[in-house]
């Protein structure tokens, strides 16, 4: 235990602090988890599907801009984005952008 | 809420009217391009009919409250009412194949339920190229890149002659 917190750059003092609590995460969080009726590792487990999410989206734009070197990389994020959109949705995005006369 | 959207069920409905009145028609340009996930901006949507004298077109609009207007002078033929004040006529479209030709090779989007033919990606490409418009070459890049990025995502397809992804015989 010694060796892993001193590796993991972590002090006794912390680590202690951690283990006699009920739970590490805040109670402002469990009191969330609990007024919404669901499990704290929730909230956790929407982070890692985000996360995931992004991964593949950025892997996705690894393989267009490897078979195409010239394509523009946001250019291809944006259009990954919309194609996970319905068709009238993106349409709308169009719309709405275009006919919002401050935009420079 | 309802009304800060744009391209509501009142646009919709106009597309669907088309439908039911059998009026051939395929939405074209910027609109197109962003049905199919090109990252662009418009600020209508661009209809291509196959006839303009077309009496079921004049059915359609006078269903959802638009009327058509003939072109006059310079001005080219509009149409007019709330229920279709974001579309527009177009009606040439520069280095494409007749309006019938390139139906054919149509992408079928659905849109509030009715599937709606729209000219492919590379189609608006090839269009925009031949017209040379200094706001065409601007948003060339971005047309260009969205179609390559949705060639590269399908291996199993190959694009078409139309610009259309059809199945690969090899696949």
């Amino acid at each position: 235990m010694a060796r892993l917190l001193t590796e993991s750059g972590v002090s006794r003092n912390a680590f202690y602090s951690l283990a006699r609590k009920d739970s590490v995460l805040p109670n402002s969080i469990r009191a969330i988890a609990a007024r919404l009726g669901v499990r704290t590792s929730d909230f956790l487990q929407d982070e890692d599907v985000r996360i995931a999410k992004a991964s593949l989206l950025l892997r996705k734009v690894d393989k267009i801009t490897g078979k195409y070197p010239d394509v523009d990389r946001e250019n291809a994020k944006h259009t990954l984005l919309l194609l996970e959109e319905e068709p009238v949705e993106r349409l709308r995005r169009a719309l709405i952008r275009g006919q919002k006369p401050d935009i420079h | 809420m309802g009304k800060n959207l744009i391209f509501t069920d009142t646009e919709v409905a106009f597309l669907r009217e088309l439908k039911r009145q059998k009026v051939e028609f395929m939405i074209v340009g910027l609109s197109a391009a962003a049905l199919q996930g090109a990252p662009v901006v418009t600020q209508d949507v661009d209809l291509w009919f196959a006839n303009l004298d077309d009496p079921n077109l004049r059915k359609a609009l006078k269903r959802v409250g638009g009327i058509f207007i003939p072109s006059s002078g310079l001005n080219p033929p509009m149409l007019a009412g709330d229920s279709v004040k974001l579309f527009d006529i177009v009606v040439n479209m520069h280095g494409l194949k007749s309006f019938s030709e390139e139906l054919l090779t149509a992408e079928m989007v659905r849109l509030g339920g009715v599937r709606i033919p729209v000219l492919p990606l590379a189609r608006i490409i090839t269009s925009k190229s031949a017209v040379g418009r200094e706001k065409d070459r601007i948003v060339m890049k971005v047309l260009q890149d969205a179609l390559k990025s949705r060639m590269a995502l399908a291996p199993r397809r190959s694009q078409g002659p139309s610009g259309r992804l059809s199945r690969s015989k090899a696949g």
